[in-house]
């Protein structure tokens, strides 16, 4: 936690201005190639630990993603940002810049808001590639005469590799800790401490991280397991799946695997690359248009990493994953692969003990599948 | 249909049954099934010949109504679903589990096409997912940007292009052919029926209210199921001359009106009758509510958005963003506050509903601004519109009768 600290006080030094995005995937390359810096605003658990902010304008039965980024926006902490970002995502985060916006302004410190709307329409169904263009147009010149800054080609497509080369070292560290070099717990410790950093500094930081693990040695593998989900679970859950045996080899978690794992042709316009991006997106619940893929795409991943199970990370009071849990369960049951779902919220800390009772049973089960 | 002499209540009553009976007869005659989010544009399924229209979320409000909404809800958590998931779709999602059991309709016909929608909320396209996956059944999305200001010439044209869209869809999957007079026709049918509509909720104006918000929220369900044929206008005809006549005759349905309260959420189903009647015995009204007065509005207004003759098309993508969910804290606001003050409104209430977030959560912001800028009493009740596990009528009436309390120490101020 004194990491993410850290970074922000780092980041405030460069004086730079700071765009604060709200989950889950904004186009950082374009904030970054015009000499802004973007962060996303979630992995806020370490940081966050009281709502008070965040309580006098979401209900409690909002998710903790929310929830913790308001806390983080209206309290001391936003006054370091310099404007806020956000795309239609869920029925929770689409309403929430804009109660931000209102209780930044009744702060007294109002930040300019940027919005654009990702279309959602399945692309077999509607071409919405001129209107995405369009939004994404509108989106530089907005950031232009706010800021006073101008976009060039170039920068981006610089911006467009240094990301690229994040995504590829969490890639890299993933398969790390797939192998056995590194615990998945040391790769969450990396993931935490890389938040918040200018994107320079997360490949400074990665790669270092990367050469260090790649010299230990694998460990034994256990049982393989995929970890599903819009957040990786809290640590202690993470070293409870270690001890019952299981080892992660591959997620399905928004702010890792789907967040890292496709990256668009370096050489694209920025509309191009855009429309890329989201349209080749890793299955997400939150990309509307992406939901017939997400079955395929996760049975795909199990029998790459031969993962025998899923541990389904539930953040709750987050329908958009709830709906899918059901069906995704008993595919995964009539494919033989069995698998659980634990519940993260707020209070969670107040529930590790019953979350390790449910993973402990859940690797007898794993155990008892193998071989079939 | 003949309306004969009978009162708006045994009309809508008929109307609404042999809407259902309707539904299933065609079904079974081979007419393309399509089910529904309430707000897409019902007119364009009347542009065609024999496409017929079901809509889980008025289907899952009527079981609620009659009190199988509970046990529609416990059969999809024992599916898996989470009892925080929205109850509409819990009852759909339990009811369509045993074919229609329990359901005071049989259920809807089996679809061939699904037809979703993210503008009131985006989950609604999940849950449609759901039955997609089930059945086997093609899934089409029309995706409505949300607004934060009045909605824009770009979203339009988007929102346009998707209707094509969908029509060309029907046209392939069905055999049918897409014709502009019918769906013309359709178009005035509603525009008629919505401009009684809001001739109806006018009767609010009056003190004391010739109406109730749970009057309104009865009387919505031929705009859910009933758009674009003649009973739709018929249905609001009646209704306006027989409450016009009720007035005259000094019927109303709160005599000794003393508090004019404001609704904030869709309507409790499970609760219509009992709530009513309750407020009624102390002498509060709820006169009006968010959730009735948006129909045939654009957001940011509750006033009626009149037709200007051009295009149906562009005139139904206008209107996509009108039913509050789709538009943001400030729109909410400015819409509200002119009901408000056109009401005379005393006390607002606003159902904290954790079914519906889209609809709850800029309310605690809404709720200081009425209260600290407008100077209204409010009160924040928690109520599910379908679950009636989730409400508690005692604490509830607490916190309304320290609303009223509020507002006589207003006055006496
Ligand atoms: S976790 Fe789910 S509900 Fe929460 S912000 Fe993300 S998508 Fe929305
Ligand atoms: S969440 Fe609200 S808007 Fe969405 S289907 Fe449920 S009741 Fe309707």
């Amino acid at each position: 936690m004194t990491s993410i600290i850290t970074n922000l006080l780092k980041l405030r030094e460069t004086r730079k201005k700071i765009v604060g995005c709200l989950p889950l995937y904004p186009p950082m390359e374009i904030f970054h190639s015009m000499g802004l810096v973007p962060i996303t605003l979630w992995g806020l658990r370490d940081m966050i630990r009281s709502l008070d902010e965040s309580d006098r304008h979401l209900q409690n039965y909002s998710c903790s993603v929310a929830r913790r980024a308001a806390e983080f926006i209206l309290s001391e902490s936003g006054s370091m940002l310099d404007g806020i970002f956000a795309y239609n995502a869920c029925d929770t985060l689409r309403n929430l810049p804009e109660i931000l916006s209102n209780g930044l302004q009744d702060a007294g410190r109002p930040l300019p808001l940027f919005q654009i709307h990702i279309p959602m329409a399945p692309r077999s169904q509607t071409d919405a590639g001129d209107y995405f263009r369009n939004e994404i147009f509108s989106l530089i010149r907005r950031l232009e005469e706010t800021f006073h800054i101008s976009f060039s080609i170039d920068r981006f497509q610089d911006s467009v590799t240094k990301y690229n080369e994040v995504r590829n070292l969490y890639r890299r560290m993933e398969n790390l800790a797939a192998s056995g070099k590194m615990a998945f717990q040391d790769f969450m410790v990396a993931f935490r401490d890389s938040g918040f950093l200018a994107v320079e500094d997360q490949i400074r930081f990665l790669s270092g991280e990367v050469s260090r693990f790649l010299k230990k040695d694998p460990k034994q593998v256990k049982h393989p397991v995929m970890i599903s989900g819009i957040l990786p679970p809290p640590l202690p859950v993470i070293q409870a799946i270690g001890a019952a045996g299981l080892r992660i080899v591959c997620n399905d978690i928004a702010s890792l695997g789907r967040f890292y794992g496709y990256s668009p042709d370096l050489n694209s316009s920025v509309e191009q690359y855009y429309v890329d991006f989201y349209e080749n997106h890793i299955p997400c619940p939150t990309l509307l248009y992406s939901a017939d893929n997400r079955l395929g795409y996760l049975l795909s991943l199990l029998h790459d990493t031969s993962a025998e199970g899923v541990i389904f990370v539930g953040e709750k009071f987050c329908e958009y994953e709830y709906f899918e849990f059901p069906y995704m369960e008993k595919r995964l049951k009539e494919e033989g692969i069995p698998s659980v779902l634990i519940e993260i919220a707020v209070d969670d800390e107040d529930n590790i003990a019953a979350m390790k009772n449910r993973i402990d049973a859940f690797a007898e089960a794993v155990g008892q599948n193998e071989g079939r | 249909m003949e309306t004969g002499k009978i009162g708006a209540g045994k009309h809508l009553t008929r109307i609404i049954t042999k809407a259902y009976m309707d539904l299933h007869e065609r079904a079974a005659n081979g007419a393309f099934v399509v089910w529904i989010a309430i707000n897409v544009p019902a007119e364009i399924f009347l542009g065609f010949e024999n496409v017929v229209y079901g809509v889980p979320e008025s289907h899952a409000a009527m079981n609620a109504a009659k009190g199988v909404g509970v046990t529609q809800c416990v059969k999809a958590e024992q599916l898996g679903y989470s009892m925080d998931l929205c109850s509409y779709a819990r009852i759909d999602i339990g009811c369509v589990s045993d074919h229609g059991k329990d359901s005071p309709s049989f259920g809807l016909p089996k679809p061939d096409l699904i037809v979703s929608n993210n503008n009131n909320c985006s989950l609604l396209t999940k849950w449609f997912d759901v039955h997609h996956r089930q059945m086997g059944v093609p899934h089409f999305l029309i995706d409505v940007p949300f607004c934060y200001q009045p909605q824009k010439e770009k979203d339009r044209e988007y929102i346009v292009r998707q209707f094509k869209d969908l029509i060309r869809v029907i046209e392939e999957m069905s055999g049918q052919k897409f014709h502009m007079d019918r769906f013309c026709q359709a178009v005035d049918y509603s525009i008629q029926g919505v401009a009684l509509w809001k001739k109806f909720l006018e009767f609010a104006d009056h003190k004391p209210s010739g109406i109730t918000a749970f009057d309104s929220f009865v009387h919505m369900a031929p705009f859910l199921i009933l758009r674009g044929v003649p009973a739709f206008e018929e249905h609001y005809r009646l209704l306006v001359e027989e409450t016009e006549q009720r007035i005259a005759d000094c019927v109303f349905p709160v005599p000794e009106e003393k508090y004019r309260l404001f609704w904030d959420n869709i309507a409790p189903w499970h609760q219509l009758r009992k709530m009513s009647s309750r407020l009624a015995e102390l002498n509060a009204n709820i006169v009006g509510a968010t959730y009735t007065s948006c129909i045939g509005t654009k957001e940011g207004s509750f006033d009626l958005f009149p037709f200007d003759g051009t295009d149906p098309m562009h005139f139904l993508a206008r209107t996509q963003n009108a039913y509050i969910c789709p538009h943001g804290l400030e729109l909410r606001k400015q819409a509200m506050a002119g009901v408000v003050r056109k009401l005379k409104i005393d006390g607002i209430i606003f159902a904290c509903n954790r079914s519906c977030k889209p609809y709850s959560i800029t309310q605690m912001d809404q709720q200081k601004h009425f209260f600290n800028q407008e100077g209204i009493p409010t009160v924040m009740i928690e109520v599910d519109h379908a679950d009636a596990r989730k409400y508690n009528e005692e604490n509830s009436f607490l916190r309304i009768e320290a609303l009223l309390e509020a507002i006589d120490a207003k006055r006496a101020a």
